[in-house]
């Protein structure tokens, strides 16, 4: 993991850097700001894992000599097996996006299957 | 419904929950099942978008007027590219991650399940709104070409809703490769099996991963400049309307900061799969694990500083940063040809149907990368911008690279998703077919570009020495629907006949081979030690392994 923490550092050193000199040689706003933020983005997740540290499981992976006869048996989580409402999200995303095309009649369905798709996801993922 | 699942011992029976009705399919969170959706949904996507290549070469075959007219001309080839690039290469990449990535690192699934069936969706969601928005509305199809610019894709010159659903459609599918992005990330760093370090992890895991950071990075200012070019279209808005104090070339930035990681957004997952193909082929391990890892992360950074070479005409962009950025990407490209090369060098060579279409990605992607270090110097990119040399280049990279990659996929992870080969035989005239016609097809336009075809026009005068090249061209892309559809017979008839492929038919060396073919559902029922970058190698031919590579039996519990 202090591999993954390097890349994350690196990648954020890379953005600031790279769009500080692109600012001093071109004074162009847009693409500065979209590098700046390339270097802002996994600064914040490399700060995150950086105080939170690695769950035992990573430890596990990271240790080269791991075995794993020793860690059978252990929680990997839980996964669900089937489940409709991504589907259900999705086709109300879709109606409410064909909402702004083909008018807002259309909008109150697409909200409608969204909610209840965002509620019954809600529910489903708390067992 | 979900299912507790725990790290598998050394041996147990796997609590498989077999189902393959349509129900099943649509409600899937398996990450096998979602990467075959991935994977079929884009391959279908890619008939849709070779016919329309198809009908634009049949109106090229010749001079004067075939097939179309000049505003239909326009919306094959906008379709054509916004298919191909968004709809195919790209999700059939993500695809064979999804299938792949828990397999490789030893996880029973992707870190989101319910999250990676929505993305899916969305993908599919998206799909269907980009060809609606092409085939099916009263003002006719898309015609501003793949980049959608502004003012042409703006209300004065692009009235009709058929913009608006692309726009819609292209920002589903962008939402789609978000939530991938982060269920791809999640998984490997989190999700590993024990001893299954971050410089243990197969270099098509890798390769994906990157992909995924890049795709994170690039889709969220394109998804801003889709955003604004529908207020723009429908609200009134003025962002890109220089009458209202807006700027078109800000459209340009926006979109060029996705559309130049997407090419390596396209690629990258392609070099994945022929570097684990490679190997195996050659019975030796990657030359270079380490450099070749190290030259995908330069790649992936440097891909996000070179956006504006596409903007090299517009006079308003630094051209030495952009040329010399371009330039430097060329080395990490390069010194992965070195790795392939090093690997094959002295190996014991097998010429399968997967190593003949990645020893078919080397060639044709060199040529696409040679060309396009020379459109990297800017004075030459004035000269080719816009004319057929770009098309050619393009293609041999996307088409010679990433296509060439996908087929060798198919044929080498097939047994393993499906339990049975497909023929090697109409493999070898699969890949014969494609690489004569996909040469056929190309080479002949780097030469109309150099004699100054511009691109995307429906019809050219005769004696312009353009004729030939542009005949051959279009019998090229017979070969090539040739070869496809040769390769959906092997498909359908291998079916049929179903030969068992074993779970390790290729002596592969990654952790997918140490499973059942098909793998059972969460994947593993035991896990072998993991001590290098070859872990069912090292299981298969313990001899040869570093350290003892087989677990003993569990604690009773």
């Amino acid at each position: 993991m202090r591999f993954a923490l390097r890349y994350l550092w690196a990648y954020s050193a890379f953005g600031l850097g790279l769009g500080t000199v692109y600012y001093a040689l071109t004074q162009e706003w847009v693409g500065s700001i979209a590098l700046w933020f390339l270097g802002l983005m996994p600064a914040i997740v490399a700060l995150w894992w950086a105080r939170h540290g690695p769950s035992p499981a990573v430890r596990e992976a990271d240790d080269p000599e791991a075995d794993p006869a020793a860690s059978a048996g252990a929680s990997l989580g839980s996964f669900p097996m089937a489940t409709a409402w991504p589907a259900l999200l999705v086709a109300g995303v879709i109606v409410i996006g064909a909402s702004l095309v083909y008018g807002l009649i259309l909008l109150p369905v697409g909200a409608a299957m969204l909610v209840w798709a965002v509620v019954g996801l809600a529910r489903e993922s708390r067992g | 419904m979900s299912v507790t699942t725990e790290r598998p011992a050394a041996s147990s029976a796997p609590a498989g929950r077999p189902d393959n009705g349509p129900v099943a399919w649509i409600t899937t969170t398996d990450h096998k099942k979602i990467g075959v959706l991935y994977c079929v949904t884009a391959f279908a996507f890619f008939l849709i978008g070779g016919a329309l290549a198809g009908a634009m070469r049949a109106e090229l075959a010749d001079t004067g007027s075939q097939l179309v007219g000049p505003q239909s001309y326009n919306t094959l080839f906008t379709v054509h590219g916004i298919i191909m690039i968004f709809l195919f290469v790209a999700p059939f990449g993500i695809g064979l991650a999804n299938y792949l990535i828990p397999l490789q690192i030893g996880a029973p699934d992707m870190a989101f399940p319910r999250l990676n069936a929505m993305s899916y969706w969305f993908f599919a969601g998206g799909g269907l709104l980009v060809l609606l928005s092409s085939f099916a509305t009263d003002a006719g199809g898309v015609a501003t070409g793949w980049y959608l610019y502004p003012p042409l894709s703006g209300p004065r010159y692009s009235p009709g809703v058929g913009p608006d659903l692309l726009i819609l459609g292209l920002a589903l599918v962008a939402i789609s490769t978000l939530m991938s992005g982060v269920n791809v990330i999640t998984t490997t760093f989190l999700m590993r099996a024990p001893g299954m370090t971050m410089w243990r992890l197969p270099v098509f895991t890798w390769n994906a991963v990157v992909t995924a950071v890049l795709g994170l990075v690039a889709f969220p200012p394109a998804v801003a400049a889709f955003v604004l070019l529908l207020f723009d279209r429908r609200l009134g808005g003025q962002a890109f309307d220089p009458a209202g104090g807006g700027d078109p070339i800000v459209y340009q930035h926006l979109f060029w900061f996705l559309g130049h990681p997407e090419v390596y957004i396209l690629i990258l997952p392609f070099f994945g799969v022929i570097t684990e193909i490679i190997p195996v082929f050659s019975r030796k391990p990657l030359f270079g694990y380490t450099g070749f890892l190290l030259a995908t992360l330069t790649i992936g950074a440097l891909s996000t500083g070179v956006w504006a070479h596409h903007m090299f005409t517009t006079g308003v962009v630094d051209n030495p940063f952009f040329s010399a950025m371009t330039f430097m990407i060329a080395v990490p490209t390069g010194v992965k040809f070195f790795n392939w090369i090093g690997t094959m060098w002295g190996g014991k060579i097998s010429f399968r149907v997967p190593m003949l279409f990645s020893i078919g990605f080397l060639l044709n992607f060199l040529i696409g990368g040679v060309t396009g270090v020379m459109l990297a110097s800017a004075p030459l990119d004035f000269q080719l911008a816009d004319s057929y040399f770009l098309v050619s280049h393009f293609h041999y990279t996307m088409m010679g690279g990433s296509v060439f990659g996908i087929f060798a996929a198919i044929y080498f992870w097939w047994p393993k998703a499906f339990g049975f080969r497909l023929s090697e035989r109409l493999g070898r005239g699969v890949f014969s077919l494609m690489f004569v016609g996909f040469n056929l097809t190309f080479w002949p336009q780097f030469v109309v570009g150099l004699r100054g075809m511009p691109r995307r026009i429906v019809d050219y005068a005769p004696g312009l020495g353009w004729d030939t090249p542009n005949l051959v061209s279009s019998l090229g892309v017979v070969v090539l629907s040739a070869g496809v559809l040769l390769f959906l017979v092997d498909v359908s008839t291998s079916r049929r006949r179903r030969t068992p492929a074993g779970d390790d038919p290729w002596g592969g060396y990654s952790l997918e081979w140490a499973t059942s073919s098909p793998p059972p559902e969460h994947n593993f029922s035991s896990l072998p030690r993991i001590r290098s970058e070859r872990p069912a190698f090292d299981t298969h031919h313990p001899e040869l392994a570093i350290g003892p590579v087989t677990a003993p039996p569990p604690e009773p519990t």
